[in-house]
């Protein structure tokens, strides 16, 4: 029987702490078959197992071309994620996936990206941001306006030094006020603040944004203020879910399953939906 | 019932309460609640023998607090309730749940109801909680409709006899109830219909840890149906509206009515009866009976 | 065509006893719900019994069921699939409320992910519908395309002609495998008995048109109606597992030891405040009536867009039990302007 509900097994390679409430997993699969099966597209999620407490939804963090490990990052918040939080390195968990819709990078070629994450919407973010570099040439102009409560909040901190690093990629970091340390240069102010002060242009430009609804809810009309148009914004919603195969109905908005139809919206899409995420 | 909806609609109209809580007819032998804040609405409001829920539940819920609290500060509920749920109002009172003063109680004479809805009322058709009761009106009623008419004389049979379980060999008793808890497919309609099970996060939805399986296997039904009866032992008021709730037809009241019979044997105390007494588990006498403690 | 016989009851009541002496699994209507028959003695095949508390769901999409076991050892987790009993279920004189509701609950078992758990119950069930001569003021089955009649769903239909004889309708290919063995038992057809027993029918009074409920739905996400329904709704599961078609359901873990645990995937409901909450607090349905909005949403718009399908077959076992008295036939009826 082809059991749906079964996971892989992956092993914990690497635990990255990226901040007091932030961890990302380094997992490679136990079975080298699976290893090898097992590709997905960035925006695609997974159900990741802490045996004896339950499964979890979150992102594939790491770049689909990354043939070796698979990385996830997670904040602790409920059962599963302190029970993910108590494993070690060699530890294993279960995955199962890769599920639901992706962001359309191949239909982006040609266009000018920009990239706006809040907190842990970065994990998202960071897949297609590695997956568009790795393909640099097929697109345009790329800006990251990356917010996190602090300093210390800051994720994929290595990722973020070697984005900056580059004069292909136009980075903007900032913290909410308050939450920036004496020595920190980049700019202090909510996402949509910086997003307006940054001017991008829409100009062939997509939008690739992730973060809390709060910060979407009011970065929205900076956005459309530019002139971007529903249509050129994705993001993802992030309900709750259990499933990931579009059956245990806790997902559902209307008759949309975030799980198999989404997680990846258009923020036009996301507009015609009954207002109830 | 005209008097009711006079009164009630008076109420609104004074501003003296934000809502009245009673029962509307829908359909020949069957009532449903209805929260009204429209004094006209009040001629909708009933009292007759199919006025089964206890409305009582519902002054614990966000929704009815909020509405006290949203219209032009008035802090005033009134509530239909039947002599025996007022019960229930005494033991939320007792337990800091609701406020005296912020109520309005109104109440029947009550010459008991049907078991269930549809059907008709007679000796036969008398709800188990009627048969042996003893309080046709409440001395904690603001005002008291109908007249006082006598409880006709049970003719009907019970399904189960608390004694008779209670004479079973433990394994029997054991036996008996697990085969009820089987049938449990954990709706909760138990829960929800309880007025005295108000915790806003019942221990059942508690996942950090876990304590009770939410899978309705033996085990976890079984953990389930027996924690139930123990937080409401001591605090059951006993109007059976969980065993009346329930669609797999579970006997709750058996395990609730022995409990309630067990604190009055030990301690004298019935819950529900008087707002003066402390709670039976939120108090502590030296010479209390030991007989639970092992 | 759906070819006919002619079967006295104590002849179909050998076929049932064949049926439980071969170790099948036969379900009949009990009091409060179908139960597993040991004697046949305890059938009674009444075409005028209402419909029981809850529906045979369970036996095809368990209450409760182990989706894997796991073992943990220090680093290691072994993982043992777990095992579907795909026995062959009998269900005898099943409503026709009933029996259109596992194909209407497969198309979303199935969509794309297929779920086997579902799907061997499924395939090994034998539905023998039986004609219903009765409703109460809950009953709806006319308004969501379902009747007394009907026979969508049966693999054989049985229709009462008298206390001791049925009219026997093998509509499916199923339907006739199991019944071929018992050839001998069936005689020619009285079809104009039956005709004029069918005809007989009585159909609870059409309440709504589903077509402009739908499109009523579709205009009134926001609406005042679900706002008085919220207040006397106490957010139980009864409606949703009484449902034959309700199917949300729960993943979770559970140890039985240090070691060793199973994965469960238990029913759940969609009134229940936590179902949608998320650990960080936030729920998209966070009072009860955005949850009723979604339940009659969900049967009446969302699944007949998705699945072409009304989550629904009218037989009002959710009114009938509900402890506060609402009546979705009385709601559904109201979605209009």
């Amino acid at each position: 029987m082809n059991n749906i509900y079964l996971p892989h097994l992956a092993e914990i390679k690497q635990i990255i702490e990226e901040s007091p409430d932030t961890r990302t997993f380094r997992l490679a699969f136990r079975d080298r078959d699976t290893a090898d099966r097992f590709t997905f597209n960035a925006g695609q999620f997974a159900e990741y197992s802490a045996f004896g407490d339950g499964e979890s939804t979150f992102c594939i963090a790491s770049s689909p071309t990354n043939r070796e490990f698979i990385e996830c990052s997670f904040k602790v918040y409920g059962k599963v994620t302190q029970s993910l939080q108590r494993l070690n390195t060699g530890d294993t968990i279960g995955i199962r996936g890769p599920y639901g819709n992706w962001f359309p990078l191949k239909e982006l070629k040609g266009r000018n990206l920009l990239f706006i994450a809040g907190g842990i919407g970065m994990a998202p973010v960071r897949c297609v941001i590695e997956n568009v570099l790795d393909w640099r040439d097929d697109y345009g102009s790329l800006t990251i306006i990356y917010g996190a409560r602090s300093v210390n909040d800051i994720i994929y901190k290595d990722k973020v030094k070697e984005w900056k690093s580059r004069s292909d990629v136009k980075t903007v970091i900032t913290v909410d006020p308050g939450g920036e340390t004496s020595s920190w240069d980049g700019e202090v102010g909510f996402v949509p603040a910086v997003v307006e002060k940054t001017k991008p242009s829409s100009e062939n430009t997509s939008v690739i944004m992730c973060g809390p609804p709060v910060m979407i809810k009011f970065t929205m009309p900076v956005l459309e203020k530019i002139g971007f148009s529903g249509s050129d914004i994705y993001t993802t919603l992030e309900n709750r879910m259990k499933c990931g195969l579009g059956k245990c109905g806790r997902c559902n908005i209307g008759n949309v399953y975030v799980c198999k139809d989404g997680p990846v919206f258009t923020y036009e899409q996301i507009r015609n939906l009954p207002q109830e995420f | 019932m005209d008097e009711l909806r006079r009164f009630a609609r008076e109420l609104l109209l004074k501003k003296e309460v934000a809502a009245v809580i009673g029962y509307e007819q829908v359909g020949e032998a069957r009532t449903r609640p209805v929260v009204i804040t429209d004094p006209d609405e009040c001629r909708r409001l009933v009292l007759n023998e199919y006025c089964l829920n206890n409305l009582v539940v519902y002054l614990n819920r966000a929704r009815i607090k909020a509405l006290a609290r949203s219209k032009e500060g008035i802090r005033k509920l009134a509530v239909v309730a039947k002599p025996c749920d007022i019960r229930s109002i005494v033991a939320l009172i007792q337990e800091n749940q609701i406020r005296r003063e912020n109520l309005m109680i109104l109440s029947m004479n009550c010459h008991g109801v049907v078991r269930d809805f549809g059907c008709e009322f007679n000796g036969d058709n008398l709800a188990a909680k009627c048969i042996s009761c003893n309080t046709q009106s409440s001395t904690y009623a603001d005002k008291s409709f109908g007249e006082v008419r006598e409880i006709p004389k049970f003719t009907g049979k019970l399904e189960y006899d608390l004694s008779e379980i209670e004479q079973l060999p433990p394994s029997k008793r054991m036996e008996f109830f697990r085969e009820q808890f089987d049938k449990c497919i954990k709706c909760y309609a138990c829960r929800a219909v309880c007025p005295l099970c108000y915790c806003q996060r019942c221990i059942t939805d508690k996942t950090i840890p876990r304590w009770i399986e939410s899978s309705s296997h033996s085990r976890g039904n079984f953990a389930w149906n027996i924690v139930r009866a123990l937080h409401l032992s001591g605090r059951c008021t006993g109007c059976g509206e969980c065993e009346r709730a329930c669609p797999m037809d579970i006997p709750l009241s058996l395990l609730n009515r022995k409990m309630a019979m067990k604190s009055k044997e030990l301690f004298g105390y019935e819950s529900g009866k008087s707002t003066d007494n402390p709670t039976l588990v939120g108090s502590y006498d030296q010479k209390d009976s030991d007989e639970l403690f092992m | 065509m759906t070819e006919e016989k002619l079967i006295l009851k104590e002849d179909l009541l050998r076929i049932c006893d064949d049926v439980i002496k071969k170790g099948d699994t036969l379900l009949a209507p009990g009091k409060s719900e179908y139960v597993i028959v040991k004697d046949v003695s305890e059938i009674k095949l009444d075409p005028e019994a209402l419909p029981t508390k809850i529906s045979f769901k369970s036996y095809v999409f368990p209450k409760s069921e182990p989706v894997l076991y796991y073992k943990r050892s220090k680093n290691d987790v072994t993982l043992i699939d777990a095992d579907v009993n795909g026995r062959k279920i009998v269900v005898l004189g099943a409503k026709p409320c009933d029996t259109g509701s596992i194909d209407i609950m497969k198309d979303l078992f199935n969509w794309d992910y297929r779920d086997e758990f579902f799907n061997l119950r499924a395939k090994h069930f034998i539905m023998i519908g039986m004609m219903c001569k009765t409703h109460d003021e809950y009953c709806f089955c006319t308004s969501v395309g379902c009747s007394p009649v009907s026979e969508n769903g049966s693999d054989l239909f049985l229709i009462p002609l008298s206390d001791k004889e049925f009219a026997l309708r093998i509509v499916t290919e199923k339907g006739r495998e199991f019944i071929e063995p018992y050839f001998r038992f069936l005689c020619d057809a009285d079809t104009k008995r039956t005709e004029e027993v069918l005809s007989a029918a009585k159909n609870p009074e059409t309440a709504f048109d589903p077509d402009e409920v739908h499109e009523w739905l579709g205009r009134n996400f926001e609406s005042p109606k679900w706002d008085g329904i919220g207040e006397v709704c106490l957010s139980c599961a009864q409606c949703a597992f009484a449902c034959p078609v309700c199917h949300c359901f729960d993943i979770v873990d559970e140890d039985y030891s240090y070691s060793e645990g199973r994965r469960m995937k238990n029913w759940d409901g969609c009134q229940f405040g936590h179902f949608t909450l998320h650990a960080s607090g936030h729920n998209p349905r966070d009072i009860q009536s955005k949850r009723y909005r979604q339940r009659i949403n969900h049967k009446f718009r969302y699944y007949v867009d998705k699945f072409g399908k009304i989550l629904c077959t009218g037989c009002g076992r959710c009114s009938r039990g509900c402890p506060v008295s609402i009546d979705i036939k009385e709601i559904v009826s109201n979605c209009k302007d």
